[in-house]
């Protein structure tokens, strides 16, 4: 992931940040990267974009709202320090607010994946958990059910709705859950069906293997 | 004060309106006040299954467009003096009403009541969102059937971000045999999957259909079992403890299904 530009889920959705002092060339372009790789993650989401102190012309604005909808983003917000920027943005009629005070990551941990997000319930048919780290899950995840997670997904219940793990495009990710029987699965750029048979009635782990995903039992796995 | 209950399934034809005018007549037999809602608006149903097609002079729109006062609305039952229907207006469409005139309406209608039930259209556009506006509870029927019951834990959901509190669920035309044989899913397994407190179980019977074609409720057919089911709903919605009986299968028909394919790996 580029240094230029971060993707953090917060609680008004997913935020994308952006350098406040990198050229506007080179941050374009690791924008661009950065959705390209981030492939169906993104698809259909919806992103607060924080500029923080940045000035950002109209001109900037539009390349950036055009770069997100042929990446199917939709913006939810502009969230920026000045005002012009904000006075641009309504303009072009996106919701405008302040951008909040940046703090800044530990040195030493990995931007990313290194966080992981709990979530304990029932995800239900039609809802979505989307989440840039890992995601933990106590509860089962219900068929029309979306998780898509930039990490690992580990479910503790039964997991039958569709998963996404490594969605930013970690093959190494894993999905693990104690009755694995998703209508698709996800890791990477790797799809999945459950094979029509499949027990489930253990727990188990997929993963990838020589351009495959597999499943496997967790006591196989383990060993 | 009444309570507010809203009945939804996200599913159309699983029993909703059946449900609405079984379960109202049903604690109106009990000597409740009840009063039932029509909230599918321009497809309205609920006076014809209660037979009182003939008897609409204002509707719901007339009332919340201030053309009519709520007791000029209110057509009260052939037989129960205790029921009262509103009925929706048939000739325009669900945008004619928003959440917040649900909200006063049922609020209206609270003091003179002791329940409000409220009959919900399928979907879940503005019509759901206006139905559950001013409810206080919501009942969600569902049939044993894969679709109805993905569709009722997308309405579950739904209910739950509307803060509404938990739901509890109706399983309609439940065929024993069927669930006995493994082809059909189990009251168990519906309530599984769901996660919810279910509130009845209503079994599959052909005699009801002649009922709400012939705008007779079931629940006055001492005969019919499934009038029997909604009066032990209406008694379990009115707080009495009546036993819940399901029909188990050894199997179910979920692993059943996935068993066919082979591998079982236990």
């Amino acid at each position: 992931m580029s240094d230029l530009v971060s993707i953090k889920g917060g609680k008004d959705g997913l935020r994308l940040q952006l350098d406040e002092a990198a050229d506007w060339p080179s941050l374009l372009a690791a924008l661009r990267t950065q959705f390209e790789q981030g492939g169906s993650f993104f698809a259909g989401a919806r992103l607060v974009v924080d500029i923080g102190s940045r000035p950002m012309s109209e001109q900037q604005l539009a390349e950036i709202l055009a770069l997100m909808q042929q990446h199917g983003l939709q913006p939810e917000a502009l969230a920026a320090d000045a005002r012009a920027s904000r006075i641009a943005a309504r303009a072009v009629g996106l919701t405008a607010r302040p951008a909040p005070q940046r703090i800044p990551p530990p040195s030493t941990v990995p931007a990313g994946e290194s966080d992981a997000m709990l979530v304990a319930r029932t995800v239900r048919s039609g809802q979505v958990v989307r989440h840039q780290g890992h995601v933990t899950l106590i509860g089962d995840v219900n068929p029309g059910s979306e998780i898509i997670a930039g990490g690992n997904v580990v479910v503790w219940g039964r997991l039958r709705g569709l998963v996404h793990a490594g969605a930013l495009g970690n093959r190494s990710a894993l999905i693990c859950a104690l009755e694995l029987r998703p209508t698709q699965l996800r890791i990477a750029d790797l799809i999945a069906r459950t094979p029509e048979g499949a027990a489930g009635q253990i727990p188990e782990v997929a993963r990838v293997e020589d351009e495959h995903i597999i499943v496997e039992a967790w006591e196989v796995y383990r060993k | 004060m009444a309570r507010v209950i809203t009945i939804t399934s996200g599913k159309g034809g699983v029993g909703k309106t059946t449900t609405t005018a079984n379960l109202g007549t049903a604690l109106a037999m009990q000597g409740a006040r009840v009063a039932v809602i029509d909230a599918d608006i321009g497809l309205r149903n609920l006076d014809v299954v209660l037979g009182l097609e003939n008897r609409i002079v204002y509707d719901l729109i007339d009332v919340v467009e201030g053309r009519a006062r709520m007791r000029q609305a209110l057509i009260k039952d052939k037989r129960l003096p205790e029921l009262c229907l509103l009925p929706a207006a048939q000739t325009r469409d669900k945008e004619a009403i928003g959440p917040e005139d649900m909200v006063a309406l049922t609020n209206q209608m609270r003091p003179e009541f002791d329940y409000v039930l409220i009959d919900c259209p399928a979907g879940i556009e503005g019509g759901f969102r206006n139905a559950i506006a001013g409810a206080d509870e919501v009942l969600i029927v569902t049939t044993p059937e894969v679709s109805a019951v993905r569709d009722a834990d997308r309405i579950v959901g739904l209910v739950e971000a509307a803060e509404k509190g938990p739901p509890r669920l109706i399983i309609n035309r439940l065929n024993t045999r069927l669930v006995s044989r493994g082809e059909m899913l189990s009251m168990e397994e519906v309530v599984e999957i769901l996660a919810i407190d279910p509130v009845g179980v209503v079994p599959d019977d052909e005699s009801i259909v002649i009922s709400t074609n012939r705008g007779e409720v079931a629940v006055f057919d001492q005969n019919s079992l499934a009038g029997r089911a909604f009066i032990n709903i209406a008694r379990r919605v009115a707080g009495e403890d009546v036993p819940l009986l399901g029909v188990t299968d050894q199997q179910g028909m979920l692993d059943r299904l996935f068993g066919l394919f082979g591998r079982k790996s236990r």
